[in-house]
């Protein structure tokens, strides 16, 4: 996924548990990889968009994948978009979901106080070292070693998408240019693959996306946006620290 | 000060579109409604005949201001619409009552408003119903944080990252 996992497990349990813990999410983590990798011709991903597999072959992962992109398609009025380049990627899904496997895993198997961070989208249950709700500072959109907003959360997932970091690498696909308006949005809420791709959404939606998001928070999904002009704007639940 | 303006405007925009969308049925009344005050103002001017083809209210291309004047000076005479407020019939449509109202001043129309369904169904076009993003300041924080979030970062771009200081300490 060319992308950096870190996970932090929060619980007090032996030393040889944890290792286990992080060692089990690791060949997950590798086995999403060797999956959906676009990079990797040899890829489930690769061979069903090549017509090497249909999708009577392809894995339940895989179908639940090709799913739920469908899903966000239509929820997102068509601003995901797993095929927006023309070829089916469904990167943009994949990664919210296999973290979000990867810490429903780790709590089935013991580990309910962890934090795990991929590439700046977090899946985070129970409490930190200290005992305390999980801090997360939003990267501000123009101060790299600073901080926009922090949170407290303490079950749930905070995905940021942005167009600072890798330039115009996010599309409106309505009309195939590179999105304007927004620089930084930040989705929070309980499920981390949904959770990535509305901020992809919204940022793609341009300053149409600030309204757009305001109505995710009844679903339990709440935003902080940063316009291209630096205004900030933030729905009301949205869980800042003090 | 600059900034929050345009935000306000942003939002009212987004706002006015949707009362636009949903409220589509209700149009005609807009341009009905000025008719409807201009037949009382030429009334009392005591010429019946532009009173009439206004208010069959089919000049919707041409803007309530601009029409109910070009009325005035049709019913000539000098006395024109008496200065005043003046509301239109309310009209039901399925999302709720609209009454629209103008204020004439020196027999032309200053102001055009309307007020529009509060309650029921209607409340999800009533722009204050709409949720918004609050704006705020954007602040710089540097705080004791466990992780950071924000834009993809790469391998190469993790390196330099907050979030590699963090796992850096952690370790």
């Amino acid at each position: 996924m060319g992308t950096v996992v870190s996970i932090d497990l929060a619980d007090q349990l032996p030393a040889a548990d944890l290792t286990k813990l992080v060692e089990q999410t690791c060949a997950w983590l590798h086995e999403v990889d060797a999956r959906f990798s676009t990079y990797q011709e040899s890829s489930e991903v690769c061979r069903f968009r090549s017509g090497k597999l249909t999708l009577d072959q392809c894995s339940p992962d895989m179908r639940h994948v090709l799913e739920a992109c469908a899903d966000l398609w239509r929820a997102t009025d068509g601003y995901f978009d797993a095929n927006a380049t023309g070829r089916l990627d469904p990167s943009g899904y994949v990664k919210g979901w296999s973290i979000e496997v990867a810490s429903a895993r780790l709590a089935a198997a013991g580990s309910v106080n962890h934090c795990l961070n991929a590439g700046g989208d977090i899946r985070m249950r129970g409490k930190n070292a200290e005992g305390k709700p999980w801090r997360v500072g939003i990267r501000h959109p123009w101060e790299a070693e600073k901080l926009s907003w922090v949170l407290a959360v303490s079950e749930g997932a905070v995905a940021t998408s942005g167009t600072y970091e890798r330039g115009d690498h996010v599309f409106n696909p309505r009309t195939g240019k590179p999105a304007r308006g927004l620089r930084s949005v930040t989705v929070v809420g309980p499920d981390l693959a949904l959770a990535d791709a509305y901020a992809t959404a919204g940022l793609a939606m341009g300053e149409a996306g600030i309204g757009w998001l305001a109505k995710l928070s009844a679903q339990g999904y709440q935003s902080a946006v940063v316009t291209d002009d630096g205004r900030a704007f933030s729905s009301a639940g949205l869980p800042a620290a003090v | 000060m600059r900034r929050s303006t345009a935000a306000a405007v942003g939002t009212l925009t987004g706002a006015a579109l949707i009362v636009g969308v949903r409220l589509s049925v209700s149009a005609p009344v807009v341009t009905a409604a000025p008719a409807a005050v201009d037949l009382d103002g030429s009334g009392a001017g005591g010429d019946p005949s532009p009173s009439k083809s206004a208010s069959k209210k089919k000049e919707p291309t041409k803007k309530p201001t601009s029409a109910a004047t070009s009325d005035a000076g049709a019913a000539g005479g000098g006395s024109g619409p008496a200065d005043g407020t003046f509301k239109g019939k309310g009209v039901t449509n399925p999302y709720g009552t609209v009454q629209v109202s103008i204020k004439i001043e020196g027999g032309k129309i200053t102001a055009v408003g309307a007020t529009y369904p509060l309650t029921g169904e209607s409340a999800t076009i009533n722009p204050a119903a709409i949720p918004k993003l609050k704006q705020e300041t954007l602040t710089k924080q540097s705080a004791e944080i466990d992780a950071v979030s924000g834009a993809t970062f790469t391998s190469k771009s993790y390196v330099e990252s907050l979030q590699a200081a963090l796992d850096a300490a952690g370790a």
